[in-house]
């Protein structure tokens, strides 16, 4: 009994070395909608594509993420690294492995939209789902801008 | 038992205060803060300066030892960053050691400077996301 007890307990010692960069990877799919959708999506500066769009994404890095549309205000936040919990594992299990490998490969972080005292910033709601997130983003009307005109097509 | 539990704990901690790299900054001469829709410039060791430039700092990034976001894009990134804040539209390596046996980081010296003409016709480094 004693065998099996000790196989089971290094099994696990094994298993949940690393524990967050084997369960969460080293990168997280961010990804972002918006309302309305095809406004131009980017990432520290980098044009990425136009919503809704998918991105993976180091998680030992944070960024700086701006959604753009014509007629409507520009929106910027800041992805962050939360502490990923999963990382607890190599604490609980003793996988001192996993203490380093998780930090070096960044997976004891997740991304995360920043928040103020707690709350997103207005018009972002955020879903999670296996790890990833979804962004949306409600974009706001710009005042500045008027509609003068509409093209229409010819018959 | 109880020693090992600490050990871990101080691992721990250690790990998730001391991943960004050791960061000295030093701005002389700072100018009024830019918007993020002026363009900063990202000069690499081979792109030249431009003439009729402002020095206006300089900053150094090291390894702390337990850095892991130290890649050249996410350290020119926080540079540029830190240009906006000081008024700097030019971001300028000056000294860049990659990688190697001591090392997993990009360690850099950067000098900032602010340009009154278009930072985008100057030849220059072009972020991208790792």
């Amino acid at each position: 009994m004693k065998i099996i007890i000790k196989t089971i307990l290094l099994s696990l010692i094994v298993l949940l070395s690393s524990c967050a960069t084997i369960i969460s990877g080293s990168r997280q799919t961010v990804g972002i909608t918006s309302e309305p959708s095809s406004a131009k999506v980017y990432i520290n500066e980098i044009e990425i594509g136009k919503t809704p769009v998918e991105k993976k994404l180091k998680r030992n890095q944070e960024y700086q993420l701006i959604v753009k549309l014509d007629g409507y205000k520009s929106y910027e936040t800041k992805l962050v690294k939360k502490f990923n919990a999963w990382y607890i594992g190599n604490v609980l299990i003793g996988g001192t492995i996993g203490l380093i490998i998780d930090p070096i490969t960044g997976a004891m972080f997740k991304l995360k939209p920043e928040e103020i005292d707690g709350d997103l910033k207005s018009g972002t709601t955020l879903k999670t789902k296996n790890g990833n997130i979804y962004v949306n983003i409600s974009m706001e009307i710009d005042p500045n801008w008027n509609k003068v005109g509409q093209l229409e097509k010819s018959e | 038992m109880r020693k090992i539990k600490k050990i871990l704990i101080l691992i721990t901690v250690i790990g998730i205060t001391s991943c960004s790299p050791k960061i000295s900054t030093n701005f002389t001469n700072p100018q009024s803060k830019l918007s993020i829709d002026e363009k900063v410039a990202l000069l690499d060791i081979e792109h030249n300066l431009p003439e009729n430039i402002v020095k206006v700092g300089e900053m150094r990034f090291q390894d702390s030892a337990f850095t892991t976001d130290c890649s050249f894009n996410s350290l020119m990134n926080q540079a540029r960053n830190e240009a906006r804040q000081n008024g700097a539209n030019i971001v300028k390596v000056i000294e860049k050691k990659k990688p190697d046996l001591w090392s997993t980081c990009y360690r850099l010296k950067i000098e900032f400077y602010k340009y009154s003409g278009d930072v985008s016709s100057l030849p220059q480094y072009k972020l991208k996301l790792d």
